[in-house]
């Protein structure tokens, strides 16, 4: 009895953060919803959405979204997958060390790496002067303000990302398995590619989709390392609210960004590696 | 450096050769930022380079002596203490709630808790700019550590939610069975128990506003700009190599709190 009245009495210790919650996220999400229907002088409309409609800017950097998102979610899947194949192999001790150097990135500010690789990937920055000395007075290969800092600049931000929940799926697996397979005549290829991928699919499913929602939103980085033609939804939000003052517009594409994430949060939230990363990531 | 466990038969795998250097070139790649900027950090006055070719403090004496600067440091570092405040007075309490409670609709209510962190970001500083407008509320340190607060909340509350499932509820059980309040055995034994967990949430509470740019790049204005809004538009517009300095500086920030805050973690 006692004790199910102290669990009747935990509500109270979640009432202050939902209260918090319905004041300062709930109704600015909803002012972002309602703006979208409202004129600057505060009547209702549908020319937002209208202008979306036939607007060519917007088409292009709605695909460009997608495009980037996806282009990112797979790189970055190929840089993570051999990192967390790797950390998965070491003793746990080496591996919590190696893990600073994943960790360290992870919460290192995006404006000081974004800095730094405009410094490095620069036309006189330290790489297009390696590949000058190597390959002899080229000209200089563009590596930044186009797709390629983009994806350089998302990369970097995202590998951690995935790299956690494909470890976690790897390290679930039983060592016996390979062990067996192996005793039993499989070469390193077969074992990895029948036993170990297979098994880690629901980490790298969760990994996917998790980069995939975070790119859609993503801000600073196509705004610093892209050009002109990289923009996002994110910049164009920014575009239509500060340089066009055109807010319908503007919160008319977070309505759409919203939904969007939202329809990929739901399919993350029905995978089976996704209730593990939603569990941590949120 | 080669792969924990010897296969059994083979003595030397291809495969296992390429995996390890695969996984040391991400790992380069991974920590070049952290390796470019402090050596540039430095270099010399008008020098933007990597290598840089002399040694000198001159840009962290700059940073130190640009009033600039400073003040916007200042700013973050007051919304960033009073976003953790707000985070930790909040979650620590909503944790135990949703991890020792029952009660009707919890899973919406956790969802929702939760949510601010899947929602992106613009969304959430366009919904703030237009909330914090009708207060006329925009360019205040107020309203930059509410919206940092919902922002970080979710995360104390992961991270404590964590620590509350590695600590044995039986001990709560016998507070209360000995004639404790739910409040006192939450004050008494709960809180010193999950002070580890606490004490990591907030430091990556901490780390997350003082880092955060798209929020406060929407709602603050040039008096108010916090150091990360004015990196950005640095970076922007007119690259300086004091840049190098700061950034070195948050590098190091990120790395103490980092260490600490995975130390805290693994002692819960």
């Amino acid at each position: 009895m006692l004790e199910r009245r102290a669990q009747r009495l935990a509500i109270m210790f979640v009432a202050p953060a939902t209260i918090f919650m319905l004041a300062v996220f709930l109704i600015p999400l909803w002012k972002v919803i309602s703006q979208s229907f409202t004129t600057m002088d505060g009547h209702f409309t549908w020319a937002g959405y209208a202008e979306l409609k036939t607007s060519i800017l917007f088409a292009k950097v709605m695909w460009n979204t997608i495009e980037i998102s996806l282009m990112a979610t797979v790189v970055t899947l190929l840089f993570s997958y051999p990192l967390a194949y790797y950390l998965a192999k070491q003793p746990p001790r080496r591996r919590a060390y190696l893990m600073v150097f994943v960790l360290l990135p992870f919460w290192t500010s995006v404006l000081v790496k974004s800095f730094a690789f405009m410094v490095v990937l620069g036309e006189n920055g330290f790489i297009n002067q390696g590949l000058r000395a190597i390959l002899g007075g080229d000209l200089p290969i563009k590596l930044l303000f186009n797709r390629t800092g983009v994806m350089i600049g998302m990369t970097h931000y995202f590998i951690p990302f995935m790299v956690f929940p494909i470890l976690t799926s790897l390290l679930a697996q039983s060592p016996d398995l390979p062990k067996a397979a192996q005793l039993m005549g499989s070469g390193a290829m077969r074992i990895f590619f029948k036993i170990t991928l297979p098994l880690s699919m629901p980490g790298v499913m969760a990994g996917c989709l998790l980069t995939f929602i975070l790119s859609l939103g993503f801000f600073i980085t196509p705004s610093l390392m892209g050009g002109r033609k990289d923009m996002m939804m994110a910049n164009l939000v920014d575009f239509y609210m500060r340089e066009t003052l055109n807010w319908p517009v503007a919160a008319a594409i977070a309505c759409l960004l919203l939904l969007l994430s939202l329809a990929f949060i739901s399919l993350l939230s029905r995978i089976p590696g996704g209730k593990s990363v939603l569990g941590e990531a949120g | 450096m080669g792969g924990g466990e010897k296969p059994v038969g083979a003595s030397v795998n291809p495969w296992s050769i390429f995996s390890t250097v695969m996984a040391w070139l991400i790992l380069l790649f991974l920590m070049l930022p952290s390796f470019i900027v402090v050596p540039m950090s430095f270099g010399g006055k008008f020098e933007m380079m990597f290598p840089p070719t002399t040694f000198d403090t001159i840009l962290y004496e700059r940073f130190f002596s640009t009033g600039n600067w400073i003040a916007t440091t200042i700013t973050s570092f007051k919304v960033a203490i009073g976003a953790t405040a707000l985070a930790l007075l909040l979650g620590v309490p909503a944790s135990y709630g949703i991890v020792r409670g029952t009660y009707p609709g919890k899973k919406i209510v956790t969802l929702f808790l939760l949510s601010p962190i899947l929602v992106p970001v613009i969304v959430l500083a366009l919904g703030m700019y237009l909330y914090l407008a009708s207060f006329k509320a925009t360019g205040t340190d107020l309203g930059l550590i509410i919206a940092h607060g919902v922002l970080t909340t979710p995360f104390v509350i992961v991270t404590c939610m964590a620590g509350l499932r590695h600590i044995d509820a039986n001990l709560e059980t016998a507070a209360t069975i000995m004639g404790a309040s739910v409040m006192q055995s939450f004050f008494k034994v709960t809180l010193p128990l999950l002070k580890p967990a606490m004490f990591a949430g907030g430091l990556f509470a901490f780390l997350m506003s003082f880092d955060e740019v798209v929020v406060a790049f929407f709602i603050t204005e040039a008096s108010t700009m916090t150091l990360p809004v004015k990196m950005y538009s640095s970076i922007k517009w007119e690259i300086s190599p004091i840049l190098a300095a700061i950034s070195s500086l948050l590098t190091l920030l990120s790395l103490v709190i980092c260490l600490v805050g995975a130390a805290a973690q693994k002692k819960t």
